[in-house]
């Protein structure tokens, strides 16, 4: 009795701040969804099908290309010199906005980009070319943000996979074992690690799938326009002074959501008629073609340089205000933009206020559940939090917007700070989850009979040996937190404003320095998280 | 078939492991190498086998009908080895990993080696299980023909019956001993348990000054 | 989006308290009304694109601030649609102490929150500098798109479809829509618009409707949508002849005009399009375009309208925004916005009813970049022309 009472009070916290704000979204939506005349309005808009294939088209073919790349680095550097700064790197990497390194690339490649701008004084070109980058018929431009952007996410899951004592012995051991039957690196990896490593990574695929398929601020900085992807119609249908337009922006987030989930399920039949097939083929013998390392390298030196171009052009896009083509720099350099930023710091601090709030929140959260509910409860939650980071975000925002309008919370710091929780918290625990679970509990038998007490031994012993993790996890929750557009547009209603807000509004309207100086503070925050985590993190280990 | 190791030392950083050995395996000969943990007998078998990783060192030879190992990537040498794990794959049915180290064929001929190293092994009809759903003994069956069917001309076993309780132990070693003695398989055998090593067998063990004498 | 009855009772009981509400505004007791005002906070919600307009917000809060005690917060929003929707839940879900007390706005956006009661007044009229607009010259301060204004919002500035480039590229701007055409087929790829529903693409289109059809008697007129597809027939023609020499051919267009100023300015494109007059002018003072920049309009007359002030139903300072309201047009307001090196926005005053000191703030200056010929201004068709065109050009060139 005494334990049911304990793993509801465990829970109690979780289901008010975080579950029901969840669950009360996706209840609202979906009673938004139940007006008929809406669903008619976006059956007979003109651009649903074309968007809905460019949406789902642009999804797998950036989850695609990222797998195959992240997995060409990792087989060709793991275990090698490069690897330890490789999986830190890439670390640094993935705590770079998605819209910031958007709105920089952008910049790199247009027709009168720096690229351009470069190839253009080499051979002498008086007009930009006409070359068709951003904003391309087929979103590849969109494809090739997402990619570079998911690429650093889905190394630093296999990195930290590979990093598990129990998985690394076990591939060494198979490594070994291939190779004694005739089996090269390459064929090792083929053969025996990715179909391991694969099914373990599941969940992160799905999210990067689904992402790529409803993004909303990085379609709007990059992606083509006619048709746009589904989400941007979406998008503006839910941002319309029209309420009719409203509801066939709900139903078209259920529409976006419904085929999402149809095809994951579609493609886990496929999986399990497929994957037998696919591996007659690779038992057909040995092969002693060994791992691409140069090519491997030379991947990873490309991420460097593209990942320090995009900084390195918007520091000087943000101090520069004329900047006519062909000049490889700007005509005039001026500190406006960044004095702007500095007159009127309410988004920074807003962003900054919202992120600790809802990380340290989601963090307290997170402890609380792990030392009061056991541990079988966890996979429970963890659908939830899948739930809350794999669904579309234009659909759990709008949910909550419409739910959040019945409390009146919309327009508030609470209502917002509520939706950032909900995949603030749903990170955060994923991130914890592992690490807090796989402590040993004898250490408390051995603190106990040390004479400390139970305060103590959690205090210096439990958290002191947790605290990587930890950092981990707040790092991971501020980056979250720093990145919402979608809910804090809706839910803040122009009362609140936040950096991704102020950056894609001004990618709608205007000054491209002052758009640089938030797309660069936009990752110096999460950046510098990352770094304090990494830092801090490892002087306890 | 003859396995020769000449000269063989190994050290770790400034200290040496082992001190320039020599030896030849005969044809279907067992050697017992025996020595207490950290003596450097496993990591004198992944020198042999190639895959010997920082900061550990090697230097010598290992000549295997004629051709001098050291030079040959691991993946070409030919030496099959069993592990204190069975490491099966666990994405892979039974069949598939016995076919893991054979070269291409056609299906019925693949589907027929498969079908006689389980005759022979004693598993009939068990190629389309999966790895977990066996018994450990039958792993242990598995994991050896799995080494066989990729015709090695040397097999080096690293304490591949310590995980064994004591009754499966004494079947699993005979069996494993006959198949090798069968096939004319040179084998280096390392252990810390004399009671793995053949009866009659040649067996060294290393001293503390890293040097292998015979016991 | 369906109304539950508590919905309903809860507006009710929001309709119900508006009697409530002080009526000072509607009375002559202006002093009474601006002490009330003293100390209120005026959430004043202003799409916040361009840093010469949030600037002037900026100085116009410091103004209020010390002239009345009223502080002046800008809510910077993307899209006024935001606004309406925002203004029109909080009603809805009963909420009497509204979020927005003063919104810019006009167009679509008024039509919807007139048409469902979402504003306050009438209260424009009544504001003691209402005497200088200019409504017989600028008859858009009281019809906003076919739409009276009925004193629901009060005139702020002045917009006219504009087109500008830069003078040492451009010999001869194309000054009708066939011009246009032949000059987009001269410079292939370098010539576009946004793309509708973007406001300003939109405007682009409904402009070249206005100069492909012979009789535009009926564009005032709620539009019917068994006739619009046969008198639409010409603008499509014009467009499909049009749209092979845009950039990308016509397959892509920039989102906005923002974008387009952009590509403009990276030499990307040959021309870009303004619903501001004076912004050509304003972005070469800046030095965020040549100095060559040249601007123009179209001979027969571009598209014209007003943007304007309204208070929302549900604001909590309602004696705060009509003294904002009431000193935004204030002539040193006016001329201020109207400075090319502030904002450059139009005034809504007319020169005629300014004392001499007053018309001082006005600067009149030929500077690069401004218009020099200036065309009459066309009213904006009627709303109902909007949805209709965008879904049509969305149909022919959006998939």
């Amino acid at each position: 009795m005494k334990k049911i009472l304990n793993s509801f009070a465990g829970f109690l916290p979780l289901g008010v701040l975080w579950l029901s704000p969840l669950l009360a979204g996706l209840l609202a939506v979906l009673y938004g969804g139940l007006d008929g005349a809406a669903w008619l309005a976006l059956f007979e808009h003109p651009q649903l099908w074309p968007a809905l294939v460019l949406s789902i088209g642009t999804g797998t073919l950036s989850l695609i290309i990222s797998a195959l790349l992240a997995f060409w680095i990792v087989a060709g550097l793991y275990g090698g010199k490069l690897w330890a700064d490789c999986s830190s790197l890439m670390g640094g990497f993935l705590s770079l906005p998605h819209l910031a390194f958007a709105i920089g690339l952008g910049f790199l490649v247009t027709p009168s980009g720096f690229i351009a701008r470069v190839m253009g004084s080499l051979a002498g070109w008086a007009v930009p070319p006409q070359w068709v980058t951003t904003q391309d018929p087929y979103g590849l431009s969109l494809v090739a943000v997402l990619v570079l952007k998911e690429v650093p996410f889905l190394i630093w899951l296999i990195s930290a996979l590979l990093a598990r004592p129990d998985i690394s012995q076990m591939l060494k051991g198979h490594f070994r074992v291939s190779q004694s039957l005739g089996h090269g690196g390459a064929s090792v990896w083929l053969r025996v690690f990715i179909p391991q490593i694969l099914p373990r990574l599941k969940w992160p695929l799905l999210i990067v799938w689904f992402y790529g398929a409803s993004v909303v601020d990085v379609a709007l900085a990059i992606g083509p326009t006619q048709p746009p992807p589904l989400s941007v119609i979406i998008w503006a249908d839910l941002n319309n002074a029209d309420p009719a337009i409203n509801a066939r922006g709900t139903a078209g987030a259920l529409f976006l959501t419904t085929a999402l989930v149809g095809l994951a399920l579609v493609w886990m039949v496929l999986k399990k008629i497929a994957v037998p097939t696919i591996w007659k083929f690779f038992t057909r013998g040995p092969s002693r073609r060994r791992t691409p390392k140069i090519t491997s390298g030379m991947l990873l030196l490309f991420f460097c340089a593209v990942y320090a171009m995009v900084f390195v052009v918007l520091c000087v896009m943000s101090i520069g205000t004329l900047w006519p083509y062909p000049n490889l720099f700007p005509t005039e350099i001026r500190w406006t933009a960044w004095q702007q930023f500095v007159l009127s710091p309410a988004p920074f601090l807003n962003s900054l206020s919202l992120a600790f709030a809802s990380t340290l929140a989601a963090l307290g959260l997170a402890v609380f559940w792990l030392e009061t509910v056991p541990e079988k409860l966890d996979a429970a939650l963890l659908v939830f939090a899948i739930m809350a980071i794999a669904l579309p975000s234009l659909l759990i925002a709008d949910g909550q917007y419409l739910a959040f309008l019945r409390l009146g919370l919309n327009g508030t710091w609470l209502g917002v700070f509520l939706a950032h929780l909900t995949p603030v918290f749903a990170y955060v625990f994923i991130v914890l989850k592992g690490p807090y679970r796989a402590f040993d509990p004898r250490y408390r038998s051995v603190s106990l009979g040390l004479n400390a007490d139970n305060y103590r031994f959690w205090s210096v012993v439990k958290l002191g040996m947790m605290k990587p993790a930890l950092a981990a996890a707040a790092a991971v929750g501020i980056g979250v937190s720093i990145a919402q557009y979608v809910p804090t547009q809706l839910i803040a209603s122009g009362r609140l404003t936040t950096l991704p807000i102020e950056a894609v509004t001004l990618a709608s309207g205007g000054s491209r320095p002052l758009m640089a100086v938030f797309a660069l503070m936009l990752a110096v925050v999460p950046a510098l998280a990352f770094l304090l985590a990494a830092r801090f993190g490892r002087k306890s280990l | 078939m003859t396995l020769l190791l000449e000269n063989i030392s190994l050290t770790i950083g400034d200290v040496l492991l082992v001190k320039s050995f020599t030896i030849t395996i005969e044809a279907g000969e067992i050697v017992t190498l025996m020595g207490p943990s950290g003596s450097g007998k496993s990591s004198l078998l992944a020198y042999i086998a190639g895959d010997l990783t920082h900061p550990m060192y090697g230097n010598g030879h290992a000549t295997l009908d004629g051709v001098d190992l050291i030079y040959v990537p691991a993946e070409r040498r030919q030496v099959g080895r069993l592990f204190q794990d069975d490491l099966l794959f666990p994405h892979l049915t039974v069949g598939e990993n016995l076919l893991f180290g054979v070269g291409r064929g056609s299906l019925k001929k693949r589907q027929h080696l498969v079908a006689e190293a389980l005759a022979s092994a004693q598993l009939d009809g068990l190629e389309n299980r999966m790895p977990d759903t066996l018994s450990n003994g039958q792993k242990a069956r598995v994991a050896l023909f799995r080494a066989l069917m990729a015709k090695p001309h040397a097999m080096l076993l690293d304490e591949p019956f310590s995980k064994l309780d004591a009754e499966l132990r004494h079947t699993i070693r005979n069996y494993v001993f006959a198949h090798l003695r069968e096939r004319n398989i040179p084998t280096l055998l390392v252990t810390h348990d004399r009671e793995d090593a053949p009866a009659g067998g040649r067996i060294f063990r290393i001293n503390n000054k890293g040097e292998l004498l015979l016991a | 989006m369906k109304l539950s009855r508590r919905d309903l009772v809860k507006a009710a009981g929001a309709a119900a308290l508006l009697p409530l509400f002080p009526k000072a505004g509607f009375a002559a007791d202006w002093a009474a009304l601006e002490a009330q005002a003293k100390g209120q906070t005026v959430y004043f919600n202003a799409w916040a694109g361009s840093e010469p307009i949030n600037a002037y917000i900026a100085w116009a809060a410091e103004q209020v601030k010390v002239r009345y005690g009223v502080t002046l917060e800008h809510v910077k929003i993307a899209d006024t649609a935001e606004v309406v929707r925002r203004v029109r839940d909080e009603v809805k879900a009963g909420k009497v102490e509204g979020s927005a007390d003063l919104v810019w706005i006009n167009g679509e956006n008024f039509r919807a929150m007139k048409a469902e009661k979402l504003l306050f007044g009438p209260f424009a009229n009544e504001l003691p500098n209402f005497k200088y607009v200019d409504t017989e010259g600028k008859p858009t301060t009281l019809v906003d798109f076919a739409e009276a204004t009925d004193g629901l919002e009060s005139p702020w500035g002045m917009a006219q479809l504009t087109f500008f480039g830069d003078g040492a590229k451009i010999s001869a701007p194309p000054k009708s829509m066939d011009e246009l055409v032949a000059f987009a087929k001269a410079n292939p790829g370098r010539v576009t618009y946004p793309a509708p529903p973007d406001f300003h693409g939109t405007t682009f289109v409904k402009q070249a409707l206005y100069e492909s059809i012979t009789d535009q008697s009926f564009l005032p007129l709620p539009a019917d949508k068994v006739e619009f597809h046969r008198a639409v027939a010409p603008l499509f023609d014009l467009l499909d002849s049009l749209h092979p020499h845009l950039w990308r051919e016509g397959q892509q267009f920039p989102q906005s005009q923002a974008q387009l100023k952009q590509m403009l300015a990276d030499g990307e494109l040959l021309m870009a399009l303004t619903f501001n007059p004076n912004e050509p002018a304003n972005l070469a003072a800046s030095r965020e375009l040549p100095q060559s920049t040249v601007a123009w309009q179209h001979r027969a007359g571009t598209i014209g309208n007003t943007h304007f002030v309204a208070i929302p139903i549900n604001s909590k300072a309602m004696a705060g925004a009509q003294v904002v309201a009431n000193f935004l047009l204030l002539p040193e307001a006016q001329g201020r916005k109207a400075d090319l090196k502030i904002w450059g926005d139009p005034t809504v005053l007319a020169a005629a009813k300014l004392s001499a000191d007053e018309a001082k703030f006005f600067a009149t200056s030929v500077v690069p970049g401004s218009v020099t010929e200036p065309a009459p201004a066309l009213p904006e068709p009627h709303g109902s022309w909007v949805p209709l065109l965008e879904t049509a050009w969305l149909e022919s060139y959006g998939t």
